[in-house]
C-alpha cells in the first residue's frame, strides 16, 4: 500500500513532459545532424563526400562540358560524413529536421559545375574550381623549382599516364 | 604481430596467462594444435584439426570453465580452398578471449558437431550451416535458423560466390518444425507471433500448453535477418561499417560501432587516443542508463503497469535530449570512427551530463524505491522465469541474464575496455535466478552507471579524440568486446583488401538469451509468456491467421491463411515501391 502512495507521489509531482511542438517551433541543438544541402558557390566538385557517403547518395557524373554532383538525401543517414570531409565546407547538414514531403524531387540537391577539357585530347575531366584550388596548392611550391605550369594539373588521368609513361621511356632510351 | 610457437620451452613462472593456457591445451592435445597466435596478452587465436575439435571443446568448456561466444565461418576457398570454420570462447577468470578456428577443405564441408558439450552451439552450427554450408555433423537438430524459409537449399549467402544483391524468386515453403515429443503432441498450441506491432520485433513461438502450464516452447527467428555482415563483401568500407554497426540494435547501437572499432583498431594494432577512450566509455554508460530505464518501463507495461511506463520514459528523456545535444542525434549517434570518436566533449557538455545523472539518480531512485516494494509486481516476478546457474552457463547466457543467475561476468571487469580499466566498481549479481534478480540487477546497474560516469568525468584526459588507423594491413584478426546493456557484445574483424574486412561477424547479446527462453518458461503460466521473454530485454509477437466477418452478410466468413496473408503483404510493398 505505501508503495502505491509513493508511486501515487511521483506522478502527482511529475511536471508537464510534452511540448506544443509543431503548434510552436522546436528548434534543434546546434550540432544536429539534420538535412544535409550543398552549397552551390563554394563545391568544387571534388567527390570526396561521395567516396565517403555510406549508403551512396551522392553521384557525380558529367555530360559534355558541365560536371554535376546530386545528392539524394531520401535514404540519408545524417551521418555528416560529407560534411567532415569536405576540404572547402560546401556540404553542411542544417539542424532542419522537418523533412516530409510529398514530392521526391525535394529530396534532391544539385550543384552544376563547368568543367575544363584535357590540353591534349580535348575530354573534359575536372571542375575548373577543382584545378583552380589544385593550382593554389600546388603552384607556389612548384613556381619554387621550375618555371612553368605544372603540366599534369591540364592533363585528363589517361593522357597523364601516357605522357609519363612516354617521358619514362625517353629517359630510359637516353640512359 | 608477435607469433607464439607452438613449442615452448619458458619457464613456466615467466609464462603470461594465455601462453600457459596455450601450454595447457599443447600438453594436452599436442598434435591437433596446427598453430597458434598471442597478438596481444588477452587474445590467443588456435588452428586446431577438426578431427579433434570435440576433445579440446570439452577440455575448453569444462575444464579451463570457457564460455562459447560464437561460431564464426568464413569463406576463405578464393585464397587457399578452405572454409574456416571458428569457435570463439571467453575464458572469464583469466580475461582471454580464445578463438578456435579449424579449417575445412572445399569438397568436403563437414565439421563435428559440438552441440553436445556447449548446448549453445546449436544456433550457432545451425547458422554456419545456413549462411556459409558448412554441415555439422550428429547435430541434435539441423533445422534452417537464419535464412527465410523459401530461400533456395543450395544457396550459402555468405560464399564469396554469391552476390550480395542476389534476390532468390519468392516461394512458398513451410517453416522448419521441430520434432515433438509424445507430451507436446498432446498438448495445445499456443501460437505466438511472428509479429505483435506494441513490441515492434518478429518473432515467432510455438508455445506447448497444458490447460494454464507451458510444458515447451519452439521458437523460430531471424525474420528481420537483413544480411549486413554481406555487405562487408564489396560495398562499405572500414569508415562506413560503423554507421551500419550502430542499426544493428534500436536502443544499444554505440556500443555496436564502439565493439566494430575496436575490433578493427586491435586487427590493425592502432592506438586510440585516451580521450577518445573515455569519451566512448561515457557514451555507453549513458546508453545503459536510459536502457535499463526503458526496460524497466517495458516489463511493468507488459505486466499492465502503465504507470511505471510513464513515469521511467519521462525520466529516461532528459539523457536522449543530453545526447543529441553532444552528437547531433538522439539514438544513432555517429560518433565512432576506428581510431577515435568524431566529435569532442565541451566543459558545458561535461557539466550538462553530471546536471542530468543527478536528477536521474534522484528520479529513478525514488521510482525504483517504490517499484521494489510493490506488491503486485513482485508477486509477477518472483519465481518466474527461472533460469539455473548450470543453464545460463550450458547456454552462455550473458549480461543481466546470467548475473540474476548468479554468473558473475561482466565483459567491462573480464575484458577491461576504453576507460574501464581505470574505474571501480562492482558488477551487480544476484542468485534468485528469476525475473526479480533480473530487475535488482538492472536496477543497480542504473546507478552503477551513474558512478562511473562521475568517476570518468571526474578524470577525463585532455588530448586528441582520433588518431587515424592508416593502411590495415589484410588477413589480420581482432575481436571487440563491450559490455552491451544487454548484455555482452562481440564483434570480430578480419582484414581484408580494398579498405574494407574480409568477414565482420557480430553477436548481439540476446543470441544467448533467446535460447534461454524455452527453458524459462517451462511450467510456468501462459500470462507469464510476455514479461518472460521481456525479461530478457528484446520484443516478439501475434497469430498467424486472421478472421474477417463481412458485416453485410453476417454469414460470409473468410478466413485467411498464411499464404493470403503473405499474397497480401507482398502486393502492398508492391504498391509502395
Amino acid at each position: 500500500m505505501i508503495s502505491k502512495i509513493k508511486e501515487a507521489l511521483i506522478c502527482l509531482r511529475a511536471p508537464r513532459v510534452t511540448f506544443r511542438y509543431p503548434l510552436e517551433p522546436m528548434p534543434a541543438p546546434a550540432r544536429f545532424r539534420g538535412r544535409p544541402t550543398i552549397d552551390g558557390a563554394k563545391c568544387i566538385g571534388c567527390g570526396a563526400c561521395a567516396a565517403v557517403c555510406p549508403p551512396r547518395l551522392i553521384d557525380i557524373h558529367g555530360e559534355g562540358t558541365t560536371r554535376t554532383v546530386e545528392l539524394n538525401f531520401s535514404r540519408c543517414t545524417y551521418c555528416a560524413r560529407c560534411q567532415e570531409v569536405c576540404p572547402v565546407g560546401a556540404m553542411q547538414c542544417t539542424t532542419d529536421f522537418e523533412t516530409a514531403t510529398n514530392d521526391r524531387a525535394n529530396y534532391s540537391v544539385k550543384v552544376e559545375l563547368a568543367a575544363v577539357a584535357c590540353q591534349s585530347c580535348g575530354t573534359p575531366f575536372i571542375t575548373q574550381r577543382m584545378q583552380q584550388k589544385l593550382m593554389a596548392e600546388f603552384q607556389p611550391a612548384w613556381m619554387q623549382q621550375r618555371n612553368e605550369l605544372p603540366e599534369w594539373l591540364s592533363l585528363c588521368q589517361s593522357c597523364r599516364v601516357e605522357k609519363t609513361g612516354m617521358t619514362m621511356g625517353r629517359n630510359i632510351k637516353n640512359g | 604481430m608477435t607469433t607464439a610457437q607452438v613449442t615452448m620451452t619458458t619457464a613456466p613462472e615467466t609464462l603470461t596467462k594465455a601462453q600457459k593456457i596455450l601450454q595447457g591445451i599443447q600438453e594436452k592435445f599436442g598434435v591437433a594444435l596446427i598453430s597458434a597466435e598471442n597478438p596481444r596478452p588477452d587474445r590467443l587465436f588456435l588452428k586446431v584439426r577438426r578431427e579433434e575439435i570435440r576433445p579440446i571443446t570439452d577440455y575448453v568448456f569444462n575444464t579451463l570453465k570457457g564460455r562459447m561466444v560464437m561460431s564464426i565461418g568464413t569463406d576463405k576457398t578464393p585464397v587457399d580452398g578452405h572454409y574456416e570454420v571458428s569457435y570463439l570462447y571467453a575464458l572469464d577468470a583469466e580475461g582471454i578471449a580464445l578463438n578456435l578456428k579449424e579449417l575445412v577443405p572445399e569438397n568436403d564441408p563437414v565439421v563435428p558437431s559440438v552441440a553436445g558439450i556447449v548446448t549453445y552451439a546449436n544456433w550457432n552450427e545451425r547458422e554456419v550451416y545456413d549462411l556459409l554450408g558448412v554441415k555439422a555433423e550428429g547435430h541434435p537438430d539441423p533445422r534452417r535458423l537464419v535464412l527465410a524459409d523459401d530461400w533456395p537449399d543450395d544457396v550459402f549467402p555468405l560464399r564469396k560466390s554469391v552476390p550480395y544483391n542476389f534476390k532468390p524468386p519468392v516461394r512458398d515453403v513451410k517453416p522448419p518444425m521441430r520434432e515433438l515429443t509424445e507430451r507436446e503432441k498432446k498438448s495445445t498450441i499456443v501460437n505466438v507471433g511472428p509479429f505483435f506491432p506494441t513490441l515492434e520485433e518478429a518473432a515467432s513461438f510455438r508455445l506447448f500448453v497444458e490447460g494454464e502450464r507451458i510444458i515447451g516452447a519452439d521458437y523460430r527467428g531471424f525474420f528481420a535477418h537483413r544480411g549486413i555482415e554481406k555487405l562487408t563483401d564489396n560495398v562499405l568500407d572500414y569508415n562506413q561499417i560503423p554507421f551500419m554497426a550502430e542499426r544493428i540494435c534500436g536502443i544499444c547501437g554505440f556500443v555496436h560501432s564502439a565493439c566494430y572499432c575496436m575490433a578493427v583498431e586491435h586487427a590493425a594494432e592502432a592506438e586510440v587516443p585516451p580521450r577518445a577512450q573515455y569519451i566512448r566509455a561515457v557514451m555507453m554508460e549513458l546508453e545503459r542508463i536510459h536502457s535499463h530505464l526503458l526496460w524497466l518501463g517495458l516489463a511493468a507495461h507488459y505486466l499492465g503497469f502503465d504507470t511505471v511506463l510513464m513515469q521511467s520514459w519521462r525520466i529516461r528523456e532528459p539523457i536522449m535530449w543530453l545526447v543529441e545535444a553532444i552528437t547531433g542525434n538522439r539514438k544513432t549517434y555517429g560518433l565512432n570512427l576506428p581510431g577515435g570518436v568524431r566529435r569532442d566533449f565541451t566543459n558545458e557538455h561535461c557539466d550538462k551530463i553530471l546536471e542530468v545523472i543527478a536528477k536521474i539518480e534522484k528520479e529513478a531512485g525514488e521510482l525504483v524505491a517504490a517499484a521494489a516494494e510493490d506488491h503486485t509486481l513482485k508477486m509477477r516476478l518472483v519465481d518466474v522465469g527461472r533460469l539455473t546457474p548450470e543453464d545460463a552457463r550450458l547456454l552462455c547466457c550473458v549480461g543481466p541474464t546470467a548475473r540474476a543467475s548468479g554468473v558473475n561476468i561482466d565483459a567491462r571487469k573480464d575484458f577491461p575496455y576504453c576507460a574501464f580499466p581505470d574505474l571501480k566498481f562492482k558488477p551487480a549479481v544476484q542468485h534468485t535466478n528469476d525475473i526479480w534478480g533480473r530487475l535488482l540487477v538492472r536496477a543497480e546497474e542504473t546507478f552503477t552507471s551513474i558512478d562511473l560516469v562521475r568517476q570518468m568525468l571526474a578524470r577525463l584526459p585532455e588530448g586528441e579524440i582520433m588518431a587515424p588507423v592508416g593502411n590495415i594491413p589484410p588477413w589480420r584478426e581482432g575481436v571487440g568486446v563491450a559490455e552491451a546493456p544487454r548484455g555482452e557484445c562481440v564483434h570480430y574483424v578480419e582484414t581484408g583488401h580494398d579498405n574494407r574486412p574480409y568477414r565482420w561477424r557480430v553477436r548481439a547479446a540476446t543470441y544467448p538469451q533467446l535460447q534461454a527462453v524455452p527453458y524459462m518458461l517451462e511450467g510456468m503460466h501462459v500470462a507469464d509468456f510476455p514479461i518472460i521473454v521481456g525479461s530478457i530485454d528484446p520484443c516478439f509477437s501475434c497469430t498467424e491467421r486472421l478472421i474477417t466477418v463481412d458485416r453485410g452478410n453476417a454469414n460470409k466468413l473468410r478466413i485467411y491463411e498464411k499464404k493470403d496473408l503473405l499474397a497480401m503483404s507482398r502486393r502492398r510493398t508492391q504498391e509502395l515501391r
